[in-house]
Parts: structure tokens; C-alpha cells; sequence
């Protein structure tokens, strides 16, 4: 546990030191959200702006924690500290444990800022409770992409190889998580395939929540799903990272 | 018992064949110098004496323990600075190696990272970002990483390689210090006025060590050539490497009048070497 604590302290260090990485995984998702704004208010008066605003708010958070997470990670291999640490003597479940508490701030701070600034821009208007889960619906998000970034990861031997995964996982996702257009309108094998997604569960429970009169157990299962997704590729990660070639 | 036992270790991946077969021990408190071309299999035979490569064949044994089967005691008794600098280029010299100490163990991390970064002479520029160093420097911070929780074994992968000569000799200097306070060096490098600086060299070729033996004896396998010039003429002959040759080389010609220089040219050791490679290669 102490070793894992090390390696956490590192890597915040690491994304204090760097306003490259800050300025990137800070400032973007405000700035594409501004943007969705701009976009937003060129449309007809009767689209419907909370439809869309939070899940595209959590579609930049998974984006950019996912793509951050995974580069971070596949650095560490190409630059042969991955190597050092297992050397060293830090294991593969402290390595990830390490990367996943170092970059659960960054997370945090990302969907505190986004969900904030989509809010106030759209004026979307919902009370303490709802805004208190739909916090936790993309902090939750925020963190299964970081497992994803952590599991992906282990697939690239550099950097530009976890760009084709960007195609494969995230762009989809858009398309089939009920993002831009409702599930029920999908084919059913679409239908199916999107449910493999993170960001359609998000989606399910964001989208219960902006309609009032909102139960728990209306969205307990599909919170529950996504809360699961992180355990899942957390187990996943720490079976393919690799100690030994 | 000795530090490093080595026996048939082999490494395939795919049909290439990276190690075959390598035998080697190194005694404990010894500077072991493992030579060879490029793409000899330096590296790979450290990644299989550290643990971080599986074997395709043969055993294994550092400092009585498993690399693979034991690693997580192993780990805490070696160090390992690899070829490249594997450092934290935004985090400070140390941070980086107060980040590998706390991987072990260490009493007294705070202390120690002191004493190391002194040690690499490396205290004034203790805080400032990886980034801001030398290639130079670089290496002395890799180097501190590998010896701050005090490895009873260090493996070294070409610690000199673009290092100017200057810190070449501090380095030498250094791993001669840890020799002699009885921690054993296992050290790869493809220069031979380091190679001599070894207690012993193995030269590795193509995956397979074709010898071992200490520099000096390394060195008497090559030949000793009496070059014996008068004023138009210049002989030439192989002799042993012993005073005794040489006199009974010299013996015939007396020193005659028009005899104006005796020269005994013996080779070097990378000429030992090469000559040693390309016999290997011939056959």
C-alpha cells in the first residue's frame, strides 16, 4: 500500500510539473465545451439544450482522461521507467493502483470543472440532489476511463499506437451510447454493441437524471454497471500489463 | 557462493535466436565485464540476470535466488541502471531518486538520497528538473536510482556509452569504490580500454560467450610482433608474450652497427578481441 501511495505522489507530481499536460487536461474540456455553446445556440430555440449539454460534457471527460491516462502510461514504457520500476521491485497491482489514485484528482477536477461550466453556460437549472449525482455519474465515468487509458495502454509499445484505439473505442461510443440520437432507434445489434460502451450507461443514468421527478432506483443499475466497468478493467489491466517479456 | 551462476540460459523470440546457451559465474565483490559487438545480446543477458525476461532455457541464479521465482526479494539486493536514462524528465534529480528508493525498503530514505546524490557528485543540481541536465548528467541521476537503497549486485547497461572521458573515469572510479567495499558490478560495455578495467570479461558474441577470462590474460591470447628495422629494411615476426621470448627473439641479430630500432608491438585488447570474433566467426 505504501509503495502505491509512491507511485500516486509521483505521478501528481509529474502533472503538476508538466502545464503542458495541465493546460491540456484543464483548460480543453472547458474550452470544447465553450465551444458546444457557440454551436448550441445557432440551432432553432426549440432544440433541446439539457438534452445534450451534460452527456457531451461527460463525452469530453471520458475522452480526454482515457486519451491522458493511456499516453502517460505508454510513456512510461517507451521512456524504460516502466521497466525500472518492475526492477525495482513496485509490482503491477501498485503500478495501476499508483496511476489510478495519481490521475483520480485530475478526474475529479475535470468533472467538477466540465459538469460546472456546461451548467452555468446552458443555464441549466436542477436542484442540489441532481446536481450532486450527476457529478458522480461523470466523476465515475472520468474514472473508468482512466482504467480504460490504464487496460489500452498495455497494447501500445508507443505512444502513436493508442491513437487507432480512439476510432475503435471512443468514436463509436459517441454514436451508439445514445449520445446524439436515442438508443431505441438504433438497429438492435447497434443497440446491443453500444451497451458495451462506458459512456452509454453514463448517458442512461444523465438522461434519467435531467428528467424531474428522478428515483434511485430508477438509475441505482445503470450506476451500478458503470461503477462496475472500473473494477472490470482494472482486473483486465493488471492481468495484461506485462512484468515480464 | 558465488553472486551471479549462470547455466544454458537461452532466449528465443520467434526463430532469432538472442541467447544460446550462456555460461558465466561472477564471484561476489568482482567488476564482471560482459563485451561485445551491438546486438551481441548484452542487454537481453542482463534482462535475464535481472528478471525481466523469461528464459527460453537453462537456470538462473543471483545472489542464491531465482530471478523470476524470487523476484520480490531479489529485487530489494540488486540494482539496475539501464542503457537509456529512464528518469522523470519533469521531476527533479531527487525526486527521481528518492521515487526508486521508496520502491525498497531504505532506512533513512531522505539521508541516503542525500548520500548517493553527494556520492555522484550531484548535491549542487539535486533540484532541478531531469530535463535541464546534460546527457552526462543524466547518467550520474541514473546511476544515483541504482545505487540508493545500497544493492549488494548492480547491473549496469553500458553506463559510459556517450559519456565524455572525463566522467568515464569519475564513473570507473566509482564502481572501483563499490568493487572494494564488496558490492559485485556486472558490467556490459562495448569499449576496451574499459573492458581491461575489469576483474574479469566475458565476450559475448552473436548470443553466445566465446570467452572469459581476467583482461591481462585476454590479452596474452593475442600476438606479440618483434619489428626489427636497419637502415633499408624492416623485419617483422610474431614472438610469445613473455621477457624470455623476446631475448631469444633479439639473440640472433646481436645488435649489429646498422640496426637502428627494435620496437615489440603487442596486441591490444580489442585487437585480442576481434581477432577472437572473427575466429569464432570463421569457425
Amino acid at each position: 500500500m505504501r509503495r502505491t501511495f509512491v507511485i500516486a505522489g509521483r505521478v501528481v507530481r509529474q502533472l503538476i510539473r508538466n502545464p503542458r499536460l495541465l493546460v491540456l487536461s484543464v483548460a480543453a474540456p472547458l474550452v470544447i465545451v465553450y465551444f458546444l455553446k457557440i454551436f448550441f445556440d445557432t440551432l432553432p430555440p426549440t432544440f433541446d439544450v439539457a438534452r445534450y449539454a451534460v452527456p457531451v460534457a461527460a463525452f469530453v471527460v471520458h475522452f480526454l482522461a482515457f486519451l491522458l491516462c493511456a499516453i502517460a502510461l505508454v510513456q512510461e514504457r517507451t521512456m524504460g521507467t516502466m521497466e525500472r520500476m518492475f526492477i525495482n521491485g513496485f509490482r503491477r497491482t501498485e503500478i495501476i493502483a499508483g496511476y489510478v489514485l495519481g490521475f483520480l484528482g485530475l478526474a475529479t477536477f475535470q468533472a467538477v470543472a466540465g459538469l460546472a461550466e456546461a451548467i452555468w453556460l446552458f443555464d441549466l437549472d436542477y436542484d442540489g440532489d441532481t446536481l450532486a449525482m450527476l457529478f458522480v455519474v461523470v466523476w465515475l465515468l472520468a474514472i473508468a476511463s482512466v482504467m480504460l487509458g490504464i487496460f489500452i495502454s498495455t497494447f501500445a509499445r508507443h505512444e502513436g499506437q493508442v491513437f487507432p484505439f480512439v476510432p475503435l473505442i471512443i468514436l463509436p461510443s459517441v454514436f451508439l451510447s445514445g449520445l446524439l440520437v436515442d438508443v431505441d432507434e438504433l438497429p438492435t445489434w447497434a443497440d446491443w454493441l453500444g451497451h458495451v460502451f462506458p459512456l452509454f450507461w453514463a448517458n442512461d443514468v444523465i438522461q434519467d437524471l435531467i428528467e424531474s421527478g428522478w428515483k434511485f432506483d430508477d438509475i441505482q443499475s445503470s450506476l451500478a454497471v458503470l461503477a462496475s466497468y472500473s473494477v472490470v478493467l482494472l482486473l483486465l489491466a493488471s492481468r495484461t500489463l506485462r512484468e515480464v517479456e | 557462493m558465488n553472486a551471479i551462476e549462470v547455466s544454458g540460459l537461452a532466449k528465443k523470440y520467434g526463430r532469432f535466436e538472442a541467447l544460446r546457451g550462456v555460461d558465466l559465474s561472477v564471484g561476489r565483490g568482482e567488476v564482471f565485464g560482459l563485451v561485445g559487438p551491438n546486438g551481441a545480446g548484452k542487454t537481453t543477458l542482463i534482462k535475464g540476470l535481472v528478471g525481466a525476461l523469461r528464459p527460453s532455457g537453462g537456470e538462473v541464479v543471483v545472489m542464491g535466488l531465482n530471478p523470476l521465482k524470487d523476484r520480490a526479494e531479489l529485487r530489494q539486493r540488486i540494482g539496475y541502471m539501464p542503457q537509456g536514462p529512464a528518469l522523470y524528465d519533469d521531476l527533479s534529480a531527487r525526486s527521481n531518486v528518492a521515487f526508486f528508493g521508496a520502491a525498497h525498503r531504505t532506512e533513512n530514505l531522505k539521508k541516503r538520497v542525500d548520500e548517493v546524490l553527494r556520492f555522484t557528485e550531484l548535491s549542487e543540481r539535486a533540484g532541478n528538473a531531469v530535463h535541464t541536465f546534460s546527457g552526462g548528467l543524466k547518467r550520474r541521476v541514473s546511476l544515483a536510482c541504482a545505487l540508493v537503497h545500497q544493492p549488494e549486485v548492480i547491473f549496469l547497461d553500458e553506463p559510459t556509452a556517450a559519456v565524455d572521458p572525463q566522467l568515464r573515469s569519475r564513473f570507473w572510479k566509482t564502481f572501483r569504490e563499490l568493487a572494494n567495499s564488496g558490492t559485485t558490478l556486472f558490467i556490459s560495455t562495448h569499449l576496451m580500454d574499459e573492458a581491461v578495467l575489469c576483474d574479469r570479461i566475458a565476450i559475448l558474441r552473436k548470443g553466445s560467450i566465446i570467452a572469459t577470462d581476467t583482461p591481462g590474460n585476454i590479452i596474452e591470447r593475442g600476438q606479440t610482433r618483434l619489428v626489427v628495422e636497419r637502415e633499408d629494411t624492416a623485419d617483422e615476426e610474431t614472438i610469445g608474450g613473455h621477457p624470455e621470448d623476446l631475448a631469444a627473439a633479439l639473440r640472433p641479430y646481436g645488435l649489429e652497427e646498422e640496426v637502428t630500432a627494435v620496437d615489440v608491438r603487442t596486441d591490444t585488447l580489442e585487437e585480442v578481441v576481434l581477432s577472437l570474433i572473427e575466429k569464432d566467426e570463421v569457425g
